[in-house]
């Protein structure tokens, strides 16, 4: 529960501000109607590319300035503290049609967020003074915000997929402040590989 | 029966067990077994709590009771702790007790039992132990996940200074594992096979953020580690202390030394604890805090200031009485008020303090940043003081501060206010001096003045009124203001005596004058000069008192260097000194100060007494003159330096130094002395003591010997520096006569070769011409004395001429006889025409032998036409036009006054007329002799180039027709004759 008041719960009340806000996404029927606020941008996709190249040029920034900040061991043991072994991390083929590259996507994106929500967090408080991390940290999050809203629009518009089962990280508020960075610098490996990937797939 | 029986049976065992139990409560000791001991594990103090239960106490019994409890580590029998508890149990009670493991308690399993013993002195006998209790096993490790690396403990917290184990759990029993702290590799000690501990002793402060203590096994790539936060220790709160401004609010400050927060930890926190009203209140601030006065009239106030962090508490107390600890707020609306010249009245006001309180109030005067006058007023609210003794045009700034009448404790701050008094009339005359010159036949006085010090000044000075009064005659006062901050002024006066009064003025009025009395005289009398010496403080200038009555005495000097313009610097003196010392920033060492004393008299005049000069400080010349030496003999030269000014010099010139190096062997002169230079080299010395003698004659010398000399002056301090020396060779003692006889010789020589130069062309016409003439041949005169007195020489005229060619050019050109550049004729030929210069046909002897000359120094391309076979004579009459030419008389003048000079003069190419060839003709003034009818020529012969030919060299020339007639010929044509 920790995790969605610190990291998940922020993030659903900016990307779902509407009637509903707060409350889990709901599981609607496959053939539900789909509704959207706004109307989507009329070049949707590109802005979406757009928005992964963003996250793929800059993330393997943040992951150096992150593991710079936390001081050793992390810079000279990144294959034993940073390796991207995150296990319950969101599928993602390349190869498979676009629905469902947008639903992997979108699944991804959830998952970044709360995570980078959690990472936010945390380095506010072991790294008061990383401000330039803390600035990457959350330039990255909103990036992320904004492809997470294009996807759905995307989803909803053409494909009329009104909700994406997510899964989140694991809460790292109860882990000690070593497993904390290890965990960050981790997912931040994670993103820097898989990023890449999204990022060619579209 | 049988009821009584059981009855008594019932009774009897009832008495019985009541004996019994008192026997085993009262009287004997009962072993109280601890009992349900439970430990748990706390990984954040890395402490185990036990807990247990003594059941066997009686109802509403409380004993004393001791218990001893052991700790083993990774086994029962590895005892590690031993400790007794002592406490008082009740019946039921569940007990506690904490123990904080130095080793992380993941690291290693615990074993924990217990015994109790009763301590209580109710009970006499009770020293036996109970039965210790079965061990009770607290591993941690059994929460571990299956990671095969772990560090413990985890983002721990401790002081700076203390000791820290760090242990790790390997899961992969290997024994290359490393640990590191900060970079560098800690060692420890194997606990067990899993099990490695590190102490880390007196660990320091190094970051808020914590410090990762990280251990990895070289294979497998497995890393494990923790973050260390070490905290500075809580220090004791500095300097508390409470004090109130208006009795309503206490605000309590302190120093709170070193800020203890970490990423860990929060800063430490503040808390305020007043025992007598037994308040308390959070603080806000790390140095001060606020505490409401409560209405209750409270005066003693004791206050705990308690600083805690999570590691440590520190507090500090003060205890005081509220009245006692009043420090006022600051005045407020300080004012100056009705300004004058020297007095301004200051108005403020204060923040009231209670009821009635009355404040004591102190007010200051400052100027120039010194408190120059210092006054207290008691006030309640508002405050009024005169200040009085103030200086007309002068900053001031006022300040005052109060203090709480009733209990001194502390003055409030400053209020600061600035003001400015009023002007008033300068207060003092200027101080005038003046000097006197003559400019343009006019006796012209420069006044000087000084600006008047701020303190007479009263003001600013806008201008000077400069009054000029004749005595001698009555006449209208002139009256020039010359404004600021001019310092000077120059009048042009005649030979009266004039008064001149100047006066200063500011937007006030004029100050008193300044009266001075010049004449017409410039004063340029004679008077005694003298020396001064210079020291630390100055001139120390003393004079003779001046006969008469003196009103006073006035020092003049320049305080430049004599060659920069003076700044005229005078100092004014009381009529019974006759001393002073002069003193200047302006003075240097090295510089010559003239001071000039003048007495003034009753009439306000000046009269010069006497001068002065002198050095700060006399210093050793820094130049030689400049030396020339003359005069020079055999034995003796004169050096002289009569340039050299001894008045510029950096000290009085006492003489000079003359140095002579003499020749080797040689000794000095008498009147010299054997010295010795830097360098080492010795030389004679001769010294003048007389600054004034600027020349001197050296003398006793060697003739053709070399010698050295160099002059140089000297001061008190030393002489001027060592330069070159001039070397001088003394000549022979005999080369002036020799100069006297061969000058004259030489200069003779040169006339002669002068004149012989200049006639140079007269003597070779004389004695070498180029063309013999044989009529100034010496030969023939000597013919004609020793063999035939009757021989002749053949005249000019015995050559005719033959013919001229005249070249026709197309063009026109003018035909010039070379020499006169007469135009002959304006004529043009069409073809060569031969001009027949003989006078008659008869005379013709028609083609024959010719006369062929080729001069190579007028024209090369008419020498090269130049052919004798080509050169025809034909017979022609000439053309009538050519009259004047026919004539040949006209034309042997023409040719003979053209000869040797002409030719030169017009380039060829420039002339119609080009002159082939030339003969030599007799110039000589034979004409009469000429025959009228010259022989015909007999012979040819080509003439190649002119040369002057030796006459016993000679051919005899022909007798009828040699070339003693020249020909010239216009254009480039060719030439016979």
């Amino acid at each position: 529960m920790k995790v969605l008041a610190a990291g998940v719960v922020p993030l659903l009340l900016v990307l779902h501000w509407k009637h509903g806000a707060g409350s889990p996404l709901p599981i609607t029927p496959v053939n539900a109607t789909c509704a959207t606020r706004h109307p989507c941008h009329s070049n949707l996709m590109n802005q979406i590319k757009n928005q992964l190249a963003q996250l793929n040029s800059s993330a393997k920034a943040l992951f150096i300035l992150y593991y710079t900040a936390q001081g050793e061991p992390f810079p000279n043991n990144l294959d034993k503290l940073c390796s991207p072994n995150v296990t319950d991390f969101p599928p993602f083929h390349a190869n498979g049609t676009e629905k469902a590259r947008l639903v992997e996507l979108y699944r991804i994106i959830a998952y970044l967020g709360a995570s980078l929500g959690n990472i936010t967090r945390d380095q506010k408080v072991l790294n008061p003074s990383a401000h330039s991390l803390h600035s990457k940290l959350n330039a990255t999050a909103d990036v992320m915000r904004g492809l997470l809203s294009n996807v759905l629009c995307r989803l909803c518009s053409k494909y009329h997929v009104a909700h994406v089962d997510v899964a989140y990280g694991p809460d790292t508020s109860g882990k000690d402040v070593f497993q904390k960075k290890k965990l960050g610098c981790q997912l931040l490996g994670k993103y820097k590989q898989v990023i890449a990937v999204v990022a060619q797939a579209f | 029966m049988a009821l009584f029986a059981v009855f008594q049976t019932t009774y009897l065992l009832a008495l019985l067990s009541l004996r019994t139990y008192e026997s085993e409560v009262l009287s004997e000791p009962l072993p109280l077994t601890p009992e349900s001991l439970k430990v748990s594990v706390n990984s954040t103090c890395q402490c185990l709590h036990l807990q247990w239960t003594v059941h066997s106490l009686a109802y509403h019994q409380e004993l004393k009771m001791v218990f001893q409890i052991q700790i083993s580590r990774f086994k029962t029998s590895n005892v590690i702790w031993v400790e007794n508890y002592s406490t008082t149990v009740k019946q039921n009670q569940v007990l506690h007790w904490s123990w904080e493991s130095e080793l992380p308690l993941e690291c290693a399993a615990h074993f924990i039992r217990m015994r109790s013993v009763v301590d209580d002195s109710r009970i006499p006998e009770s020293g036996f132990w109970s039965n210790w209790s079965s061990w009770e096993e607290a591993d941690a490790q059994n929460l571990l996940g299956h990671d095969p690396l772990f560090v413990f403990p985890k983002d721990k917290l401790v002081e700076e200074g203390s000791n820290v184990t760090i242990c790790y759990v390997s899961r992969i029993h290997q024994d290359n594992i490393s640990c590191y702290l900060e970079g560098v590799q800690i060692h420890g000690e194997q606990l067990d096979r899993s099990v490695t501990a590190f102490e880390l002793k007196n660990v320091s402060f190094i970051r808020k953020k914590g410090t990762n203590v990280f251990c990895k096994m070289e294979q497998g790539g497995v890393l494990g580690g923790i973050v260390l936060f070490v905290s500075k220790v809580l220090q004791e709160p500095k300097d508390f202390s409470c004090e109130t401004q208006d009795l309503k609010t206490l605000t309590c400050t302190w120093d709170p030394g070193s800020d203890t927060g970490l990423t860990k930890q929060p800063s430490q926190s503040y808390t305020l604890f007043e025992s007598f009203s037994g308040k308390r209140t959070l603080c806000k601030h790390r140095n001060w805090c606020n505490w409401q006065v409560a209405q209750d009239s409270q005066e003693t106030y004791n206050f705990t200031l308690l600083a805690e962090n999570y590691l440590r508490k520190r507090s500090v107390s003060i205890l005081f009485n509220l009245t006692q600890r009043v420090h006022p707020m600051t005045p407020y609306n300080l004012f100056p008020k009705n300004v004058g010249a020297t007095n301004a009245t200051m108005t403020w006001k204060v923040h009231s303090i209670g009821n009635n309180s009355t404040l004591l109030c102190q007010l200051e005067l400052l100027t120039e940043e010194k408190v120059i006058q210092q006054h207290n007023v008691s006030i309640k609210v508002n405050g009024e003081y005169l200040l009085s003794e103030l200086e007309p045009d002068t900053e001031y700034v006022a300040r005052v501060r109060c203090a709480y009448t009733k209990h001194f404790w502390k003055w409030s701050e400053f209020i600061s206010q600035k003001f400015n008094t009023a002007e008033a009339a300068p207060s003092e005359a200027p101080d005038v001096w003046r000097n006197m010159k003559m400019v343009s036949g006019h006796p012209t006085v420069s006044l000087f003045w000084k600006p008047l010090s701020k303190v007479h000044a009263n003001g600013k000075i806008l201008f000077y009124n400069v009054t000029v009064e004749n005595l001698d005659k009555p006449s209208r006062l002139e009256v020039l203001s010359i404004p600021a901050p001019a310092r000077s002024t120059e009048l042009t006066l005649d030979q009266c005596s004039y008064q001149i009064h100047v006066t200063a003025h500011n937007s006030v009025g004029p100050s008193p004058a300044s009266v001075i009395v010049v004449s017409g005289d410039p004063g340029n009398e004679e008077v005694e000069k003298g020396r001064v010496n210079g020291t630390e403080d100055g001139f120390s200038v003393s004079w003779k008192p001046q006969s008469g009555d003196a009103t006073g005495y006035v020092v003049e000097w320049c305080d430049g260097p004599q060659d920069l313009p003076c700044v005229l610097q005078w100092k004014n003196l009381g009529p019974n000194t006759t001393s002073t010392v002069i003193s200047s920033g302006a003075f240097r060492p090295g510089v010559r100060y003239n001071f000039r004393i003048y007495g003034i008299s009753t009439k306000r005049m000046a009269h010069l007494l006497e001068k002065k000069a002198g050095y700060l400080e006399e210093l050793a010349p820094s130049d030689n003159p400049q030396v020339v030496m003359s005069n020079l003999t055999s034995h003796s030269f004169t050096l002289s330096w009569k340039d050299y000014s001894t008045e510029s010099q950096p000290g009085f010139i006492q003489g000079y130094h003359v140095y002579l190096k003499p020749k080797a062997g040689e000794q000095c002169h008498q009147a010299f002395e054997k010295t010795v230079l830097p360098e080492d080299s010795v030389c004679c010395k001769y010294t003048i003591d007389n600054p004034e003698q600027k020349t001197f004659v050296v003398e006793n010398l060697q003739p053709e010997s070399v010698y050295e000399f160099f002059v140089t002056p000297y001061t008190s301090v030393g002489e001027g520096p060592l330069d070159a020396f001039t070397k001088v060779t003394t000549p022979d003692e005999y080369s002036h006569i020799l100069i006297r006889i061969i000058l004259p010789m030489v200069f003779c020589v040169l006339i002669v070769m002068i004149i012989c130069y200049l006639k140079s062309q007269w003597l070779k016409e004389k004695c070498y011409p180029d063309i013999p003439d044989p009529y100034k041949s010496s030969v023939l005169s000597l013919i004609k004395s020793k063999e035939n007195p009757h021989l002749t020489i053949m005249n000019v005229n015995d050559c005719v001429p033959d013919a001229i060619e005249v070249i026709n050019k197309p063009e026109g050109s003018k035909i010039q006889f070379l020499g006169t550049r007469k135009s002959l004729t304006e004529t043009e030929f069409t073809k060569p025409a031969y001009l027949y210069l003989l006078p008659t046909e008869k005379n013709y002897s028609g083609p024959g032998p010719c006369i062929c000359f080729e001069n190579f120094t007028y024209n090369q391309a008419a020498s090269d036409f130049a052919s004798c076979g080509h050169f025809p004579v034909t017979p022609q009459a000439p053309p009538p036009q050519l009259g004047p030419l026919t004539s040949p008389e006209n034309l042997l003048k023409a040719l003979e006054q053209n000869y040797m000079n002409s030719l030169g003069e017009i380039p060829a190419g420039e002339a119609n007329l080009n002159y082939v060839s030339q003969l030599a003709s007799p110039t000589s003034g034979d004409k009469d002799s000429l025959p009228t009818n010259p022989p015909e020529p007999a012979l040819c012969s080509e003439y190649k180039m002119q040369m002057a030919i030796p006459l016993g060299l000679a051919s005899a020339p022909p007798r009828e027709n040699s070339s003693l007639s020249s020909t010239t010929l216009l254009g480039q044509g060719e030439h016979c004759s």
